[in-house]
């Protein structure tokens, strides 16, 4: 079991749920569990652009992006990178 | 009881609900709704009441988000996809068009690059439209500083099979067959970006309105002028050169009571989109496009202001629209604009609608 954390304005789009607790093996299928999953990913499964995703305090396209594995891992956070003005 | 207007103001960072009585004099500012999407269009279903958004994120990409309890909870269609074989992605949501008043549940939606859906489920799950995917003058379509976004879908009341729709760089085209088949119609519009001054397709429409009383006149603002057509759109006349102060623009308004009137609000050039010279002003015909009359009272000035293709609205009483500077303006006592909101984030869209209190 791992918990998946997600900014706020993912949240409103799960009836204000931010933190959601499930089971997979690798990132990738961690977010595909939480009821946003379709906001995560493009048409062709890909994870958006400007997504960010960290398991444990480490950024998950350094351990492989979505087959990134989840043994031992206690926290998925996801945070969208925007910047500018 | 009594009955006001209410206006769906789409903006950068979220939609507002906008409320006035009948004068249109004082508005009531409520949102941000869907708060953080852009929201490049918003319409409430006359047909039942649901409100419609085509809300777009830089992350989340494009959606459509739909609430049947006037914005207070709203529920996504179901991932909106392209066919992979098309090789195409979806860029953004950019308009919703409700269905004719007997085709319930349908629902069209112009997207970005260039692709028209249908729902047939009130919004929950869209198909796209086939003809004009695989139209065959596609690849004569080159997307604008705005992508290849379909913006303009209008229904002709009169013969359901009849569906037009406008797309940037790509042009305007008729279906007559309930949208199976697609015919270019932009004969006499003007390109004057490419090699070609007036080719099959690649107009850059940036709206489209048929009159509903009308159905076989159509308005467009053009990239390259104003243009009014009286017969289905299969060819145009130009109107800008009749006293505007620019050919180039982005919105239109039209008057469902009066097929000779049309409002457009002039900027200047390609170059720079905003009010030439500070002199904010919209523009009234009242007989066709043969001369137009400036319309400023009210109207701050100097004002460099812009607005955009989907932010401006109308219905039988008045005229609506919104700049980029978060100002949102209603006609009221005919001649006369209100300021109704202002700073608000950049106003993509505005659409109005009777409320009743």
């Amino acid at each position: 079991m791992v918990q998946v954390v997600v900014p706020s304005i993912l949240a409103a789009q799960a009836d204000g749920r931010q933190r959601f607790d499930v089971e997979a093996t690798t990132v990738g299928e961690a977010l595909l569990a939480l009821p946003v999953a379709d906001l995560l990913v493009n048409e062709r499964g890909e994870w958006n652009r400007h997504l960010n995703v960290f398991v444990d305090d480490t950024d998950a396209r350094e351990l492989g992006g979505p087959a990134c594995p989840l043994t031992g891992a206690r926290e998925v956070l996801i945070i969208a990178m925007l910047s500018g003005g | 009881m009594a009955v006001g207007v209410l206006a769906l103001v789409g903006t950068r960072k979220g939609l507002f609900v906008l409320k006035a009585d009948d004068d249109r004099r004082e508005w009531r500012v409520e949102g941000p709704l869907l708060d953080g999407w852009g929201v490049y269009h918003a319409i409430v279903d006359a047909r039942d009441g649901t409100f419609y958004a085509a809300a777009n994120h830089v992350v989340y990409g494009p959606t459509v988000q739909r609430s049947a309890d006037d914005g207070k909870t709203w529920r996504r269609s179901k991932k909106i996809r392209l066919p992979e074989w098309s090789g195409l992605t979806l860029n953004a949501a950019w308009h919703i068009e409700p269905g004719l008043p007997q085709q319930r549940g349908t629902l069209y939606l112009g997207a970005d690059p260039a692709v028209l859906f249908r729902s047939g489920d009130a919004g929950e799950t869209w198909e796209p439209n086939h003809g004009i995917l695989e139209h065959p003058t596609r690849d004569r379509w080159f997307p604008g500083a705005g992508g290849l976004c379909c913006h303009s879908i209008q229904l002709d009341p009169s013969d359901p099979q009849r569906i037009h729709v406008g797309i940037t760089s790509a042009g305007a085209f008729r279906s007559d067959d309930g949208g199976r088949t697609w015919l270019p119609v932009n004969k006499n519009v003007l390109v004057d970006y490419l090699p070609t001054p007036y080719p099959e397709v690649g107009q850059c429409v940036h709206k489209l309105l048929l009159h509903p009383a009308r159905p076989e006149r159509l308005w467009q603002q053009n990239h390259c002028g104003v243009y009014r057509s009286d017969n289905c759109g299969d060819s145009w006349e130009r109107l800008d050169q009749n006293g505007l102060p620019s050919d180039f623009g982005f919105t239109i308004m039209i008057d469902p009571k009066d097929p000779d009137t049309a409002l457009v609000i002039p900027e200047r050039s390609p170059e720079y989109h905003y009010i030439p010279n500070g002199q904010f002003a919209v523009y009234r015909t009242r007989d066709g496009g043969q001369t137009w009359a400036e319309l400023s009272d009210g109207l701050p000035r100097p004002a460099w202001a812009a607005v955009l293709r989907e932010a401006s609205a109308f219905d039988a009483d008045s005229a609506y629209f919104g700049t980029q500077s978060g100002s949102f303006f209603a006609l009221a006592d005919g001649d006369t604009w209100v300021e109704g909101a202002r700073h608000l984030p950049p106003i993509l869209s505005v659409e109005v609608t009777q409320w009743s209190r």
